[in-house]
């Protein structure tokens, strides 16, 4: 019972992943994507959810929120559900930048429960963690555009607000070209870093089975992953710009650059 | 070649001196006419309402001054004490202020860039009145290739330096490209107009005009093919808006702190540019706080102007020293070019001598092999260019130093060159 219960969440967690292509859109050409699609989808991935929940409740005789996987899956599924009530009362679709990526990667963590047989193959072992460090690092360079251009546009804001428009001014770009550089940088960046996160993480269930949750170094990328998704939210939805982004696309870099340091740790233990 | 550049300019004399010997378009192919017919090789007339100039080449022995006097003579509507004011430069000096002009170091607004599109405007009359074709044109499109480096290489040209462009270039600071922005204009006053215009032509896609007599804001929409707003509703389209421009006469702000918080926050954070050219202001200051907000009133504008002067100076110095480097350059090509003849004539005379030594020569000394025949050749030719190298080299470094004509003129004789 529990097994096809974990495919319908799979079922889920690929309708929802629409809503993350759409968000990526979003932030980067600011303006609506995929949304109706993504929003037909999500409806259907609730209900594929559901179904998930209801089996898994009926195998196990109570409300399947036993361990992290199950009560993540739970949630989740709260959320799509609050989500679209939401929508179809105050029609806030600017809030889907932040739930259709949180609900994905939720659900995708609660559907890597069940433990899988273990590599079939080394090369595919090997070849998925180079693609999960190649896509985090392209993910992190992007970030650090995004700091360094929310930087230059404090400083080109800042330069026009005193009305000092001699010296440095003028080799500085105007505030719409930062702006848009932050923009692409920051939806490149997010894809790049949730798909690192996603093949981390299927990488490391398959690799270490259900322990992988446990594992102080990835619950570090999922707080960076979620840094990363605040930043997205608050610029799309309340138009951050200047000293927040500014801020919090530093504050980002930061987290990125512990994940990095705890995936050091992290290398040396699984080379062991 | 003798150049020679006479005139007058803002610097040296009053409007009401220059005006009298400012020459019309239409008059100005009769004028270089003129100038061709009392003796001039070449002639170019400048003739803006900054300067008047007339360049001139003569050949070596025609003296250039009393061209122009005669010029002059004809030409100015009444005996006007020029005295004083009329400048006349040759050679060196001639160059030099020719780049300096066409480069806008000579302008009144340094850096100006009219001055080059008058310049050339000029030299294609001449061209077409057949005016050009040596020195003169050499110089003449030297100076435009010196003004566009100046040009790239300075920014001299690049700050804004009166008050409506200077809004034009600040809007450009924040939004980039101003095309697709949306502009308003509350009010109807004179500085506000012209900088509105300036905005309409740097491409900006809508123009909403709004004044409290509504047949003034229609009347100043149909100027910028513009919407006008009634005035009472603008308020509520300020999010619409990304550029404001005020210049009502209002005795009171118009667009308060509050008004603009709620703006903004409609608008998401997108930033505005507000300015206000009214007197006394039309928007509260306390809105250049808001975040996403830059207010400019007239004085930020006329202090954004000063800077710009100030740095254009700075730019100019830089300038300068391009336009002496080019003088420089252009000065070592004009020497060569007056030996170039001697050079040349040289050579011809020593090669002349060598073939007709070499086809005697090898008339007499029948049955030769071809290779043979090629390696008198060789030894001929590479004879007389080692006879040449001396004097050659002599020339060349005797080329525009005053006693060198001396030593030319020694070469020539002793190799009994054509005058």
């Amino acid at each position: 019972m529990g097994e096809s219960s974990v495919l319908w969440l799979r079922v889920a967690a690929g309708l929802y992943s629409i809503g993350l292509i759409d968000a990526i859109i979003t932030v980067m050409r600011r303006r609506e994507g995929l949304f109706r699609i993504a929003l037909g989808a999500f409806g259907l991935g609730a209900l594929f959810h559901l179904v998930s929940i209801v089996e898994l409740g009926l195998a196990q005789h109570q409300l399947p929120v036993n361990d992290i996987f199950e009560t993540m899956s739970f949630c989740a599924w709260v959320i799509t559900v609050t989500f679209l009530g939401v929508y179809s009362r105050y029609k806030a679709g600017s809030l889907s930048v932040f739930i259709f990526p949180l609900v994905f990667v939720m659900t995708l963590v609660g559907a890597l429960r069940s433990p899988v047989s273990p590599w079939s193959n080394p090369v595919m072992r090997s070849t998925l963690l180079a693609v999960h460090v190649v896509a985090s690092l392209l993910g992190y360079a992007a970030l650090l555009f995004t700091a360094a251009s929310s930087v230059v546009y404090l400083f080109q804001e800042r330069q026009l607000k005193r009305k000092q428009t001699s010296g440095f001014y003028r080799v500085l770009p105007p505030l719409a070209t930062l702006d848009d550089l932050i923009s692409k940088s920051l939806g490149v960046g997010f894809a790049f870093i949730t798909m690192g996160l996603v093949i981390g993480s299927i990488w490391a269930f398959v690799d270490m089975g259900t322990r992988w949750i446990g594992d102080s170094s990835i619950a570090i990328s999922f707080v960076t992953w979620a840094v990363y998704l605040a930043l997205i939210f608050f610029r799309v939805s309340a138009g951050w710009r200047g000293r927040k982004t500014a801020i919090l696309s530093i504050l980002a870099l930061a987290c990125c650059m512990v994940t990095w340091l705890a995936h050091a740790q992290l290398q040396k233990r699984l080379l062991q | 070649m003798r150049l020679l550049i006479t005139g007058l300019s803002h610097k040296t004399a009053p409007v009401h001196l220059r005006e009298k010997l400012a020459i019309a378009e239409s008059a100005l192919p009769q004028a270089l006419q003129d100038l061709q017919r009392l003796g001039a090789a070449e002639a170019v007339v400048l003739s803006t309402c900054n300067r008047v100039e007339l360049a001139l080449s003569t050949a070596d022995d025609v003296e250039p001054g009393p061209i122009i006097d005669r010029f002059l003579a004809q030409w100015q509507t009444s005996a006007a004490p020029f005295e004083g004011h009329i400048y006349r430069l040759e050679s060196r000096e001639a160059i030099q202020h020719m780049f300096r002009v066409a480069a806008s170091l000579d302008s009144m607004v340094v850096g100006e860039p009219q001055i080059l599109g008058q310049l050339k405007a000029a030299y294609a009359v001449a061209k077409a009145e057949g005016t050009v074709g040596g020195l003169l044109e050499t110089v003449l499109t030297r100076a435009f290739n010196v003004a566009k480096r100046v040009r790239s290489e300075t920014g001299i040209g690049q700050m804004a330096v009166s008050v409506s462009y200077a809004a034009v270039e600040l809007a450009r600071r924040i939004f980039g490209s101003l095309k697709g922005q949306t502009v308003m204009i509350v009010g109807s006053g004179k500085m506000g107009e012209l900088a509105a215009k300036h905005l309409h032509r740097s491409g900006v896609s809508r123009i909403l005009v709004t004044n409290r007599t509504h047949a003034r804001a229609e009347e100043m929409a149909k100027l910028f093919d513009g919407q006008a707003v009634e005035y009472a509703r603008f308020p509520a389209l300020l999010h619409e808006v990304d550029i404001v421009i005020a210049s009502s006469g209002a005795p009171h702000y118009i667009l308060t702190r509050e008004d603009m918080q709620r703006v903004i926050a409609q608008r998401k954070n997108r930033p505005m540019f507000l300015i206000d050219i009214a007197v006394p202001r039309n928007i509260d200051p306390g809105v250049n706080e808001i975040e996403g907000v830059f207010l400019y009133d007239v004085d930020d504008l006329a202090g954004v102007v000063s800077a710009n002067i100030l740095e254009r100076g700075k730019q100019a110095e830089q300038a300068e020293a391009i336009v002496v480097a080019e003088v420089e350059a252009m000065m070592t090509r004009l020497k060569l070019e007056q030996v170039t003849p001697t050079i040349i004539s040289l050579q011809e005379q020593l090669e002349e001598i060598r073939a007709t030594e070499v086809a005697r020569t090898l008339r007499r000394l029948q049955g030769l092999t071809p290779e043979q025949q090629q390696q008198i050749e060789i030894m001929t030719k590479s004879i007389i260019s080692k006879i040449a190298h001396g004097p050659i080299s002599e020339l060349r470094r005797n080329a525009g130093r005053p006693e060198g004509s001396q030593a030319i003129e020694l070469i020539r004789k002793v190799f009994h060159l054509q005058p």
